[in-house]
């Protein structure tokens, strides 16, 4: 990446720097011509690619005096940034749109049993529709911060749109923190079923049986699944840290770390909300029966066997019967 | 049209703060917000040299390019300022200025960034000029008053210069020719994409 | 694209009137040359850049001005901080002051000014002011009204007087006072019967006062900040006056830059000023006669003196030679760790490279041997012939605003007003002026002898307040202090303050701020006997300044003193009315509900300082010059000719300003220049010390050797030699005499009833014989030659004496302090302390060289700038500098917290580190301003709830030691020896 190459030459730009004040400090007392030898600020730019001396005020960030980083990043922001977002969002809503409409909705295809069997607890829903919640609307807020200028705010004006992006940044500050704690309970709740395996490969080589009707077996979680729960686990880590170094401004690092932040941030982000809008599709129209297992934390049996045979085996040969009234003790556990 | 910039001689800036606290006098600047700031380069060895930064008043300015809400704008002066009724305070200028020039006043609350405040170049805000709300918000506004900013007016060594940029630049350009140095116009290749040639 | 509302609503640009419609240059708007001083650009660029196509900036309609500013008044004050003079152009709107404006027109500060000067206006709204008098009861702070202060004060006192004597009250007074409270609070220390009244001088320029005055006349600046302009060679010798004195940078730089000038800094530290330097000299601190005598060594080795200056103005050179040629390159590198060869091209520089000047401040002055470094100083300008031409010079930096006047109208141990002295004659001069009897004068002093003996420098009050009684040569020890506008933690060796602080019976604190006085006093464990005033700022009064150029600068009233602050005058005029001598005191000042006003006691000044040449400066004149401030040059700082109102006058009348304000002498801007007429403000050197002097030769005889000057003489002088002071009876043998008019003979004849004839020229309450002198081109104080050997001081021959703590304790024996002695009435034992710290190896516990200055946002004991949030906020912790190379040996960090010890006392310090170059290896460097911690112990809880200052700091004085200049009592804060470990 650009910006680590523009790290390294920054170190060793250091150094140079170094060696020649060194150099130049007179050892003895030779002739000290102070006005000779000032210091020049193409020189400093060359070499460091910033210019920073020292402050009497506390705030010692404020001893860099320029860091014309700032153009790349702005270039990211405005440029790259937008492109990135608009393909990666408008991409997978334009495959989602075709997927729909030359395959609609999966259906279950056995028809329902009629009996179901309990998919997720009321915790694992709440933490599940609390995380979602916040992403929602850190994503909307989120994108309106890279889309919101050049889309929202020619319809509704400076007056209105201000006013909308300043409560959008109150609740992308705030949501972060029920958002950040979904994430951890994601990850210790979920992450027994999630561990990749061979069954995953399977599944994969059989396109997870999304074209056709084919069926591969999967346990609780199928490698869609899966790939899901890692990409909310070390997308949402990555945007959740990201972020906090945005929010406490140079706890952490300097400027160049909060522009690398968030880069990291933005793009991360934007491929999040990607990888959400399949999730979305999936879990709502792209799958008959999928939807309950959020909803009312139930699916019916016949949809468990077709989409979670292996799951559904263990769980009958945990409760040691076939009979399929909920059994909340059993999913807990986990 | 003028086309306002600063420019900081360098081999003039003695660090005496004298921008920083005329500012800070003119336009009641709370403590922690720094408009303007003096850093000095190598300090406590030959070829020391101090230089005053605040606001450049960039031409295609980056603040203004990167801010979400589109709240800055540039007068027919080239001064770039901005709306506090606007501004969200996302700190996005913050991270794309090359000279620090945003400042933001804590307000409590982690993630609550106040309202950017910066430099004006002495010339208030969108609010009517020398109204109270505009001096509330921004400060004086001398340049409606046919004023220069007054960091600049009371700088100890004449070292910090504000105005027209091709007649500052004129000026700089006079003092090196005449005394035979000069460490550059600090800044304006980056703020103003030129060098200033002696 | 957003716009401006009011753009939006006029829908049209260009009706706003943008700020600089370039080229457009529409009436109404400020002119060009106003847009190029706006700009920035000095005087010198203006001529080159005529073909330039320049707009101006457009003034906006009255109606597009806002509400904010309009209506305001402006007016003008002098800024309180150094000596530079730095006009300050208030806005003032319903009795509050709004906003600060540049002050364009000033030439000394043309719109500028440093971090302190664009902050002033705080100084007077600051929330943290005294607001009613106090007095410490049971240790805490109760409010009381200004009538019981003045009463228990004014009752206390008098009971002090009645058991201990007058003189066992201590009356500290301020640089910071205008010339005339400076000058009533002296005055009221004659009528009180005391000489022990004391202000800054002491501690910053006495030295140089002093060394400078015994060398060639008059203790000042003998140049101005605008002439530096002409210099050709710079030589800053002990002063960083980028910080200091950061608004007179403004004349240096342009200086060095229109004349390439060589621009060297010699200091034990690369300061601010030094990295603007062509050349850099590092010594080590105390070693500026070495340094100084090695430049000569050079100077006279290649025969670069000046030949001719030498024998027509100067005396005592042989005498000198035989120093000078003690100090063998070899010999300055060894005692100071300045090179030969560095040296040589400095000394190089500043003799053939002319016109050259010599700049000091502290650096040179604050030591046991500042007087003979300030000596040196002259001689090397002598020796060269850098004095009395534009672009030489010794320029003195001064500290406060009005030290310089301060000194001049005697608030001072050693003097009446002026430099009169204390001499019988001097006190009758006085009663004359003041109109009292010199037998009510005597009656006021415990005895006629200490009426005429000089009295304690401020530096040792504690030591007279504990020292046992019988070395302290007055009736009594000192037992109560009044401070009006004197930090306390500028004084060295406060641990033992604190001593002095408990032995008092009482201590008056008359201030806009507590001051670490009161802080202090509270530590020192007193429970009560303690009272506070609230004294108005400067800005709050009007009144004449001295700048460190000798100009008079009168200063407005911005606002009224705000709370129930009172001016200074008030002060000691209520104080005065308590003893009841105000009558006589104010016999001819107009008084108004207890203020007496500023003009009278200045023409009351003015009728009585003859000596100085404060004569001719009528308040009206100088409210003029304030109103014309835009008439005079920038360089000679004159105005045209045939202006009506300031005609040929140079700015600020700086002192000597002969005769009567009628005479209308244009005042001397270059002391000592014999290049101009006297009337153009030319002068010679003063024969201050008899005009002839009886000298041994080696073989046992003696021969008279004249101190007048030797075919040299002032342009348009009809006396074309030396010639002494003018008397009546100089006059009568030049037949000068009839020049007299009636009414002056009949002055004169009443001055000196017995014997007219010995009225001289300072005397002459007339002004007659100093008109008559004028009127023929002569100087009055005479025409004689500047002293290289200075008879009379301890050291007439500046010899280099090691500072009492040296870490060189090798070369004491060689270079010893002076012999302990008796003097300003108290005993001076640096000479034992210096043996005992070089036998107890006090260097090898504390092996680093501390030394002390200043810092550009602060200023003097720093209670009222680290008030002000503006300035605190830019220096918000008390640091030491320590060399990498030091810091790396104790393991300690930049920015880390460290404990310095001192010397003395055990005494320690908590502070952070500052770790640089820019100090060398062995040297730490300290700030003096900060003060309120003692001993790492924050003592915030003892100051009056809500005035304490928003930064404190241990003072740099904690750690400071024993040590006195001979000659003035002057403290050693510069050199003295610490050790520092990680905290």
């Amino acid at each position: 990446m650009a910006f680590f190459g523009k790290y390294l030459r920054l170190v060793l730009g250091a150094c140079a720097f170094l060696l020649v004040i060194a150099m130049s400090t007179p050892s003895g007392a030779q002739q000290v011509n102070p006005t000779a030898s000032s210091v020049k600020e193409q020189q400093l730019l060359q070499e460091l690619n910033r210019v920073q001396g020292r402050v009497s005020i506390p705030d010692q960030r404020s001893g860099v005096l320029e860091q014309p980083a700032g153009r790349d990043w702005r270039e990211f922001r405005n440029v790259t940034l937008r492109w990135i977002g608009g393909i990666a969002i408008l991409g997978t809503l334009a495959v989602l749109v075709i997927f729909y409409l030359s395959r609609g909705m999966v259906r279950l295809e056995s028809g329902r049993s009629g009996r179901s069997i309990v998919r997720f607890t009321a915790f694992e829903r709440f933490v599940h529709w609390m995380t979602a919640t916040c992403f929602i609307i850190l994503a909307i807020s989120g994108l309106n911060i890279t889309f919101g200028r050049p889309l929202l705010l020619p319809l509704i004006g400076f007056e209105a749109f201000s006013e909308w992006s300043q409560w959008a940044k109150y609740a992308h500050n705030y949501l972060s923190f029920p958002f950040t704690i979904g994430v951890v309970l994601i990850f210790l709740m979920w992450i027994a079923g999630n561990i990749p395996n061979k069954v995953d490969v399977d599944w994969l080589k059989r396109g997870g049986g999304l074209v056709g009707h084919d069926h591969p077996p999967a346990y609780r979680f199928n490698a869609g699944q899966k790939a899901i729960y890692w990409i909310v686990v070390i997308g949402g880590g990555a945007v959740a840290a990201t972020g906090y170094e945005l929010m406490f401004p140079f706890y952490l690092s300097g400027i160049e770390g909060m522009q690398l932040a968030e880069i990291v941030h933005s793009v991360v982000a934007v491929l999040f909300v990607a990888a959400m809008l399949g999730h979305i599709y999936i879990g709502t129209i792209g799958m008959e029966g999928a939807f309950e297992a959020m909803g009312s934390g139930t699916v019916d049996i016949n949809w468990a066997k077709e989409h979670h045979r292996l799951w559904l085996e263990e769980e009958n040969a945990r409760t040691g019967a076939n009979d399929a009234r909920p059994q909340p003790a059993a999913t807990a556990a986990e | 049209m003028a086309r306002m910039k600063f420019l900081c001689d360098a081999d003039r800036c003695i660090e005496c703060n004298a921008c920083v606290t005329a500012c800070k006098n003119e336009h009641e600047v709370p403590w922690g917000i720094n408009r303007r700031r003096v850093v000095t380069i190598n300090d406590g060895k030959p070829g020391e040299r101090s230089i005053s930064m605040a606001c450049m008043h960039c031409t295609d300015a980056p603040c203004a390019a990167v801010c979400p809400v589109n709240c800055f704008y540039t007068t027919a002066d080239g001064v770039v300022l901005h709306s506090k009724d606007l501004c969200i305070g996302c700190g996005y200028c913050f991270y794309a200025c090359p000279f620090g020039a945003p400042q933001y006043p804590k307000v409590g609350n982690f993630g609550s960034r106040g309202k950017m405040d910066k430099c004006t170049y002495c010339a208030g805000g969108p609010e009517a000029d020398g109204s109270k709300e505009e001096y509330e918000k921004y400060g004086a506004n001398r340049l409606a008053e046919g004023k220069l900013p007054l960091c600049a007016e009371m700088c100890s060594t004449k070292s910090l210069l504000a105005g027209d940029g091709e007649i500052i630049a004129q000026i700089y350009k006079e003092r090196v020719t005449k005394r035979g140095y000069g460490s550059g116009a600090w800044g304006w290749k980056t703020a103003y994409r030129e060098t200033i040639e002696s | 694209m957003l716009i401006k509302r009011t753009q939006r609503e006029r829908s049209e640009v260009a009706s706003r009137g943008s700020v600089a419609s370039a080229l457009a240059g529409q009436a109404g708007g400020l002119d060009r040359r106003t847009f190029l001083r706006r700009s920035g650009l000095a005087g010198g660029g203006l001529a080159a850049l005529s073909a330039l196509p320049i707009g101006s900036v457009h003034k906006a309609e009255a109606a597009a001005a806002g509400p904010l500013a309009s209506g305001a008044a402006i007016r003008k004050s002098v800024c309180t901080h150094c000596a530079v003079g730095c006009t300050v152009t208030a806005e003032v709107l319903n009795g509050v002051w709004i906003g600060q404006e540049p002050s364009w027109d000033s030439p000394i500060n043309r719109g500028s000014h440093c971090a302190k000067g664009a902050s002033v206006r705080e100084l007077v709204h600051s929330e943290r002011r005294l607001r009613y008098p106090m007095k410490l009861v049971n240790r805490q702070w109760t409010r009381v009204s200004w009538d019981t202060a003045v009463n228990e004060i004014g009752d206390k006192l008098l009971q002090v007087r009645e058991k201990s004597g007058g003189d066992s009250v201590y009356w500290l007074g301020s640089a910071k006072m205008t010339n005339e409270a400076s000058y009533l609070f002296r005055k009221f220390g004659a009528f009180w019967g005391t000489n022990n009244t004391d202000h800054q001088a002491r501690i910053c320029h006495s030295t140089t006062v002093t060394g400078v005055a015994n060398t060639w006349g008059y203790g000042a600046m003998t140049n101005s900040f605008n002439d530096i302009r002409n210099s050709k060679t710079l030589v800053i010798m002990g002063g960083n006056p980028a910080e200091a004195h950061p608004v007179s940078l403004q004349h240096l730089l342009e200086g060095k830059e229109l004349n390439r000038a060589n621009f060297i800094v010699i200091d034990p530290r690369l300061t601010r000023t030094a990295a603007h330097a062509t050349d850099y000299v590092r010594l080590r601190p105390g070693t500026d006669i070495p340094v100084l005598y090695g430049m000569m060594w050079h100077i006279l080795k290649n025969g670069w003196e000046d030949k001719e200056f030498i024998r027509q103005r100067v005396y005592g050179f042989d005498d000198v030679r035989k120093e000078i040629e003690k100090w063998t390159p070899d010999e300055v590198e060894r005692v100071s760790g300045v090179p030969g060869a560095q040296l040589e091209r400095v000394a190089q520089m500043f003799a053939t490279q002319k016109p050259a000047t010599l700049i000091w401040c502290m650096g040179q002055t604050q030591h046991t041997v500042g007087t003979a470094n300030v000596r040196a100083s002259c001689i090397a300008l002598l020796l060269t012939g850098n004095v009395g031409k534009p672009g030489t010079g010794a320029n003195i930096f001064r500290g406060h605003d009005n030290v310089q006047g301060a000194t001049d109208v005697g608030l001072d141990i050693v003097t009446l007003p002026f430099y009169y002295g204390l001499a019988e004659g001097a006190w009758k001069h006085w009663s004359r002026v003041w109109e009292v009897d010199y037998d009510y004068l005597v009656s006021r002093f415990d005895d006629k002898k200490l009426m005429e003996t000089p009295g304690i420098p401020l530096t040792r009050w504690f030591d007279a307040a504990i020292l046992p009684k019988a070395d302290v040569a007055q009736k009594d020890n000192i037992k109560a202090v009044f401070v009006q506008g004197h930090a306390s933690n500028s004084i060295t060796r406060i641990p033992e303050s604190l001593k002095g602080l408990q032995a008092l019976e009482l201590l008056v604190i008359a201030d806009p701020h507590p001051t670490t006085w009161a802080s202090l006093a509270v530590e020192a464990g007193r429970t009560d006997g303690v009272y506070i005033l609230p004294v108005a700022t400067q800005f709050e009064c009007k009144g004449s300044r001295v700048a460190s150029n000798r100009s008079l600068q009168w200063g407005e009233q911005i606002v009224k003193p705000v709370f129930e602050c009172k001016d200074d005058l008030e002060v000691i005029y209520l104080m005065a009315k308590k003893y009841g001598f105000a009558d006589k005191m104010f016999k001819n000042i107009k008084v108004e509900n207890n203020l007496p006003e500023a003009e009278d006691v200045l023409r009351e000044m003015n009728r009585g300082s003859w000596s100085t040449g404060y004569c001719g400066q009528s308040p009206e004149r100088l409210k003029a010059h304030m109103k014309n401030q835009s008439k005079f040059d920038l360089v000679t700082m004159r105005a045209p000719k045939d202006d009506p109102e300031v005609g040929g006058d140079y700015y600020g009348l700086p002192w000597p300003c002969w005769g009567s304000p009628e005479v209308r002498h244009p005042g001397t801007p270059l002391l000592y220049n014999n290049n101009l007429a006297v009337m153009d403000g030319g002068g010679t050197f003063r024969p201050r010390f008899g005009i002839e002097r009886e000298e041994k030769l080696p073989d046992g005889t003696t021969r008279k050797v004249s101190l007048l000057a030797d075919g040299s003489y002032s342009k348009d002088s009809e006396l074309k030699d030396g010639y002494p002071e003018f008397t009546l009876a100089v006059l009568k043998k030049l037949g000068w005499d009839k020049d007299l008019t009636e009414a002056e003979m009949a002055t004169i004849t009443k001055v000196n009833s017995a014997n007219p004839d010995a009225v001289s020229w300072s005397l002459d309450l007339s002004g007659g014989i100093q008109r008559v002198a004028l009127m023929h081109g002569c100087v009055p104080y005479g025409n004689g030659k500047a002293r290289m050997n200075a008879f009379g001081l301890p050291d007439p021959i500046p010899v280099h004496r090691e500072p009492i703590y040296t870490p060189r304790v090798e070369l004491v024996s060689k270079y010893p302090t002076l012999p302990d002695a008796k003097q300003f009435r108290m005993p001076n034992i640096g000479f034992s302390v210096q043996k005992a710290a070089v036998e107890r190896g006090i260097a090898k516990q504390f092996p680093l060289i501390l030394s002390s200055g200043r810092l550009v946002e602060y200023e003097g004991g720093g209670e009222e700038t680290r008030t002000n949030p503006w300035l605190a906020e830019l220096q918000q912790d008390m640091f030491i500098e320590i060399s990498t190379a030091d810091a790396a040996d104790r393991g300690i960090k930049d920015g880390g917290w460290v404990w310095v010890s001192g010397a003395e006392n055990g005494s320690r310090a908590r502070m952070k580190a500052l770790v640089t170059e820019r100090v060398g290896k062995g040297v730490a460097w300290m700030p003096f301003h900060f003060g309120g911690w003692l001993g790492g112990v924050d003592l915030r809880k003892n100051y009056p709830a809500g005035t304490d200052p928003i930064v404190l700091g241990e003072s740099a004085n904690t750690i400071t030691s024993y040590g006195y200049d001979p000659a003035t009592g002057m403290q050693e804060p510069k050199v003295t020896l610490c050790q520092i470990v990680a905290a």
